[in-house]
């Protein structure tokens, strides 16, 4: 769709007044880039910089955007710049700029000036009647600039002047106190401005009308998904900075380093040692590790895809194959979605309710395993179904042809063409619930730091007996750890109750980071999974 | 097979004769001992079913009994065992849907009937929950009043509504329609694993580094404001509403798009005029389920809020946070017994009932769409 709109219809060549609206673009993006290295206190807003308190740089900044900005619309107007204006801003724009500046005359006409309500509710209606007035009614290229750099403008004035200076404090008054203080504000302020004022320029860039909405419009939806993107770095970036120090706390590597292990009757020691990893929580331990919080995730995992998969998949089949599209499959489907969308905590709840009474009346791993495969099941069941619609329906026509039952078509025919997508939705469904806590918290949750002897061995726990239930499995009875549960606790418990772990901080960060990879761990398989799989399909 | 017009009694005879017609050709068509197992392997479930019900010890038989029931069936009637476990399994999954509202309600039910008030004589069960603003379990006089959680719920929800509903659209916009191939298949990933972080590192992020700054950034006393609960919350609730936005947006027709474009507008001029008009309907589904999801979220709010349940001064003051109703039953769930145990499940049950109607609200929305774009099925 982008290459279709990319024709000559728009004179190609520079000129001078796009390159300046493009130098105007560029520093009020320099301007956002200083307004969130202020913002993260990266630059304090006391500090000169280059012999200019920042304060003063930032106002002289905004001064300046502004003015060219109010340059350029009345440029245009007046005719010097060459542009194809629309008669108004549109109504977006301009009821957004009667908003802004309706809070910009309350706060000035309640804070500054000090008037009463009656006195500010007047103010705000003039002078946001007024920013409506100004974007809505001349042409384009002064209503969409002039609100914007005169905001701008008169921002950078308030810092010039030190209306809002470095000492400045904002206390709203309130029973339960808050304030806005000026390392707080004068950021968002400019952040603000800087955004406007680009959105201006950008226009202004593109001549206005048409292209310059065009432009505008892209350079905020840019900003937009690189910002999302920004935060997912940063939240994943500095988990693992804070979380690596105690993650690798005494790792040896090498022969013999590691703990003995016994395997089929031979005893040897592991060439690694990892004491995070492979320890529990003990007195005497070097290092404090999350191993039972780890095998109970697994368990936890292991036992929720085993309960959910088959009754997914099967349910799938049935609404897809089997049963004729109308009620019941509505009902299915609405059932399934609502599921899905259902809180985890109400899954914990239920877990209560359900499962714990009737699972030795507390909280154990099973009834843990059977609450996660609840919150697994809608997921299985929507994504099997997707991926059984999408099988083309020639196929199953094909195989039927055959003289084969339906059975034997869905068995040969469908499953086989849809498993990729099964397996990708199971695998994502699967990094969701490894990371909950909520329903886990309330169906089993066990001790805060578990010891490394009471590490789950779910196997090695059965037992036979001849009166009913017959199979009996303690370690599934038993409350445990896992490793979203253990994060939880060691941030509510504090570090009084746990305090046989050294270095809490340390210990937090690093559950939390081994966390992160265990969940980003399945959700990396499952897009790779996908995309291996699509790309298989383009070039067959 | 005509069913009669004017009477609806006719029709449902009509199609109880049908669907009795069709059994009896099923149980003709089937040989018989396949028929038997089936049989015997269905009314096994109902009864190991009945039994983990009741908290019978012999739960174990029937299921055993079903298990031997269906083995034999798969591997002499395989056809038939497929469908009949298939159709289990469909059934299955609906019945999860129905306990759920069938045990947290049992479990709500004391509450309810705890907080009954009589107006003008006729008694209103659970009605005293929602006009006392005083939650206080343990001190006399005993109250369960839900309304400060509730506001908190709201406020922590319109704060997340509002930082995901205008990036989420936008960035969906973004993914279906401006991004070029490269890019998108950069951020579309990055939108699922941000998706994927556990909500608990969220809260973990938050409750080390977002608090204390806001706590001091803004002279707070304490630490946990609804303001910051309230963006971390959106930012989790953001990759619901791009994925539902993005495949709405998907949907429109592309010719749509193509008439528009051949017209001379530009890109920005399709999407404003043509394709979010066209799949509006679908974006605010996509808008409703992040809604449903910010006021489900847990872990976050019971680790960056205050935990102690009231009402903040003003109503307005999103700069303090008390408790919402998730948090509310996180954090209590360990001490609380008796009526105070039935009331987190009362939250439980409006927390239920609200996603749950915002789930089925943005389907019925989504299904319009479809059949007003007239797509594939």
């Amino acid at each position: 769709m982008a290459g279709a709109t990319e024709s000559t219809l728009v004179s190609e060549d520079t000129t001078e007044t796009e390159a300046v609206a493009a130098g105007a673009v560029g520093l009020a993006a320099v301007l956002f880039a200083l307004s969130l290295a202020a913002m993260f206190e990266l630059v304090t807003i006391t500090d000169p910089v280059a012999g200019v308190p920042m304060v003063a740089l930032l106002g002289g900044l905004l001064v300046l955007l502004g003015l060219a900005v109010i340059g350029f619309g009345v440029g245009s107007r007046l005719g010097y710049v060459a542009t194809n204006p629309r008669p108004t801003a549109g109504l977006v724009a301009s009821a957004a700029f009667a908003l802004i500046w309706f809070v910009v005359g309350g706060l000035v006409a309640s804070q500054t000036l000090g008037l009463g309500t009656a006195g500010w509710v007047v103010a705000s209606l003039v002078t946001g009647g007024v920013g409506f007035a100004v974007s809505a009614l001349p042409r384009e290229d002064i209503g969409s600039t002039l609100p914007a750099g005169a905001l701008a403008a008169f921002a950078g004035l308030v810092f010039l002047t030190g209306v809002i200076g470095p000492s400045w404090v904002w206390d709203l008054g309130w029973e339960q106190q808050a304030s806005f203080n000026a390392e707080f504000t004068i950021p968002v302020l400019t952040g603000f401005c800087s955004l406007l004022v680009g959105w201006a320029a950008a226009k202004a860039y593109g001549g206005f009308g048409a292209r310059g909405r065009h432009i505008g419009a892209y350079v905020l939806v840019y900003l937009n998904a690189l910002s999302i993107i920004a935060v997912l770095f940063l939240l994943v970036a500095f988990t693992v900075l804070k979380g690596l120090p105690g993650l690798f706390n005494g790792f040896a590597f090498g022969a013999g380093a590691g703990p003995e292990v016994t395997l089929v009757g031979v005893t040897f020691s592991l060439p690694l040692s990892w004491p995070f990893v492979m320890n529990g929580v003990a007195l005497l331990n070097d290092v404090n590790g999350v191993l039972p919080a780890i095998a109970g995730t697994i368990w936890l995992v292991i036992g929720a895809v085993l309960f959910a998969v088959p009754l997914g998949v099967g349910a799938a089949v049935f609404i897809t194959e089997y049963a004729d599209r109308g009620r019941f499959t509505q009902v299915v489907e609405i059932a399934t979605n609502g599921l899905w969308s259902t809180p985890s905590i109400v899954f914990g709840l239920f877990g209560l309710a359900f499962l714990v009474p009737r699972l030795g009346n507390q909280k154990s791993l099973l009834a843990g395993m059977l609450t996660l495969g609840f919150m697994l099941l809608p997921l299985v069941v929507i994504t099997s179904r997707e991926s059984m619609l999408a099988v083309p329906d020639e196929y199953r026509d094909a195989s039927a042809a055959l003289g084969v039952t339906k059975w034997q078509t869905i068995r040969s025919i469908v499953l086989p063409a849809a498993l990729p997508g099964i397996i990708t939705g199971i695998i994502l469904g699967v990094g969701r619930i490894a990371g909950e806590t909520a329903p886990i918290l309330l169906t089993m949750s066990g001790s805060v730091a578990p010891p490394g002897s009471q590490t789950v061995d779910v196997l090695g726990g059965f037992q036979f007996q001849s009166a009913p239930p017959f199979v009996t499995n303690p370690e599934l009875m038993q409350a445990t750890s896992a490793l979203p549960y253990q994060l939880y606790s060691l941030i509510t418990a504090g570090v009084g109750q746990s305090s046989n772990i050294g270095a809490i901080d340390e210990f937090r960060w690093a559950t939390a980071l081994i966390l992160l990879v265990v969940v980003l761990g399945f959700y990396a398989v499952g897009i790779a999974t996908r995309y291996y799989f699509r790309s298989k399909l383009q070039h067959e | 097979m005509n069913v009669l017009p004017n009477s609806d009694g006719a029709g449902l005879r009509a199609a109880a004769r049908r669907g009795l017609r069709r059994g009896r050709d099923f149980v003709d068509e089937t040989p018989p001992d396949a028929l038997v197992t089936v049989t015997v392997a269905a009314v096994s479930l109902l009864a190991a079913f009945a039994g983990f019900l009741a908290v019978s010890s012999l739960t174990a038989v029937p299921f055993a009994v079903f298990l031997v029931a269906t083995g034999y069936g798969w591997l002499r009637h395989q056809e038939l065992t497929a469908r009949v476990l298939t159709l289990t399994t469909t059934v299955s999954t609906i019945l999860v849907l129905g306990l759920i509202l069938v045990f947290i309600f049992a479990e709500a039910w004391p509450t309810v009937q705890y907080a009954t008030v009589n107006v003008f004589g006729i008694p209103i069960p659970g009605l005293r929950l929602f006009i006392e603003t005083r939650w206080s379990p343990v001190t006399p006089p005993i109250q369960y009043s839900l309304v400060p959680m509730i506001h908190g719920t709201v406020l922590v929800t319109i704060i997340a509504t509002a930082v995901a509903a205008p990036l989420g659209v936008a960035a969906a916009l973004f993914l279906s329609e401006i991004a070029p191939q490269t890019v998108r298949e950069v951020v579309k990933p990055g939108v699922e694993i941000l998706a994927g972080i556990p909500s608990i590192v969220y809260g973990f992020i938050g409750f080390t580094i977002l608090s204390p700054w806001a706590a001091d950034q803004f002279d707070i006393v304490g630490q946990g404001t609804y303001l910051f609960v309230g963006i971390v919350v959106g930012l989790m609730a953001l990759p619901t509403v791009v994925s539902v936005a993005e495949d709405a947006l998907n949907s429109v027709p592309e010719s749509m798009k193509s008439g528009s474009l051949a017209l001379g507008t530009t890109d920005w001029q399709t999407m404003t005029s043509i394709t979010l008009p066209a799949a509006f309907s679908g974006v605010s589904a996509a808008v409703l389920l992040g809604v449903g999801r910010a006021i489900g979220e847990t872990m976050a709010a019971t680790v960056m809020l205050r935990g102690s349940p009231g009402l903040t001064k003003p109503l307005y003051n999103i700069f303090y946070g008390n408790d919402t109703l998730t948090s509310l039953i996180a954090a209590n769930y360990g001490d609380a017994d008796g009526l105070q145990l039935s009331a987190l499940f009362v939250a439980g049950v409006i927390l239920f009932v609200t996603v749950l109607f915002l789930s089925i609200g943005s389907q019925y929305i989504e299904a319009r769409m479809r059949q007003k774009l007239g797509g594939a099925d």
